[in-house]
């Protein structure tokens, strides 16, 4: 279980690239029955694919931290582009354990994210997200 | 597309509302495009197991749906400059969704509307609450 000695951990996930058949997969998956509403356009929250997943991935799979899936609720998120993803950009990603408390039986994770561009460092993405972590019993 | 002028954009304006039934096949290609395959969202026996009533919408496709309707209005999704909420009630596979905005201030100086922003399903939960997008104008 996640515990405040593990608030500072960051997991980087370096050379995601904006590939633009992925982010057309994902607009046509958002889109569902419907048209995609900017076709070519790389939707806002693809952050999901280049910034939370390769991250994420690797914070779920931190033994020591020890967050149990099955018990996992995304609570809260945000996002702030200060600039455009292009298809075709590469981006560096990184998540960070801000705060961890434990309150009621649950256990909240805070966490701050940020990706970007490789060739001139400037970011496309920051964000923060607040994961609940039931306790088994 | 471009974005909205400053002039055109006043407190109070609202977004055109977006509804979309959810579908578990669209849940399905959302895992797909996403790379999350947690069971909550494709196993109903599972989702059943953790005391879920059935299988639910990621949060991030719930979003991705607000943002399209933010997007929308804005003249593109480059003018979306943030967004956020909270992930209040899950939206189940099958349960329709409608997105929500309206602004509720404009910087003249930064040229930049803040709304607030939400969805409810058609079982009258709000799942996405609390929610707040900037858009950016041009003059």
């Amino acid at each position: 279980m996640p515990d405040q000695s593990h608030v500072g951990r960051r997991y980087s996930a370096p050379g995601q690239r904006i590939a633009p058949e992925s982010a057309a997969q994902m607009a046509a998956a958002i889109a569902g029955p419907d048209p995609v509403a900017e076709p070519g356009a790389v939707p806002p929250t693809f952050a999901a694919v280049y910034l939370l997943s390769p991250t994420f991935a690797q914070l779920f799979g931190d033994a020591e931290v020890g967050i149990d899936l099955a018990g996992l609720i995304h609570a809260e998120q945000s996002f702030e582009w200060p600039e455009p993803v292009h298809p075709g950009d590469i981006v560096d990603s990184t998540t960070e354990i801000t705060a961890v408390d434990a309150k009621r039986g649950m256990t909240f994770v805070r966490l701050a994210m940020e990706a970007a561009r490789s060739a001139d460092r400037t970011v496309v993405c920051r964000g923060t997200a607040l994961m609940i972590v039931r306790s088994a019993a | 597309m471009t974005a909205l002028e400053l002039s055109g954009v006043a407190i109070g304006d609202a977004i055109t509302p977006l509804t979309r039934t959810v579908t578990q096949a669209q849940i399905n290609a959302y895992a797909d495009a996403s790379g999350d395959a947690n069971p909550i969202h494709l196993d109903p026996a599972f989702a059943v197991s953790v005391g879920l009533p059935g299988t639910i919408a990621h949060g991030m496709l719930e979003l991705g749906i607000l943002a399209e309707a933010i997007s929308v209005w804005a003249g593109g999704s480059a003018n979306v400059a943030s967004l956020s909420c909270r992930f209040s009630k899950p939206l189940r596979a099958g349960d329709t969704i409608t997105c929500t905005g309206t602004v509720v201030s404009v910087d003249e100086a930064e040229r930049v509307a803040t709304l607030e922003v939400g969805a409810s399903s058609d079982r009258g939960d709000r799942v996405l609450t609390n929610g707040r997008a900037t858009v950016r104008l041009s003059r």
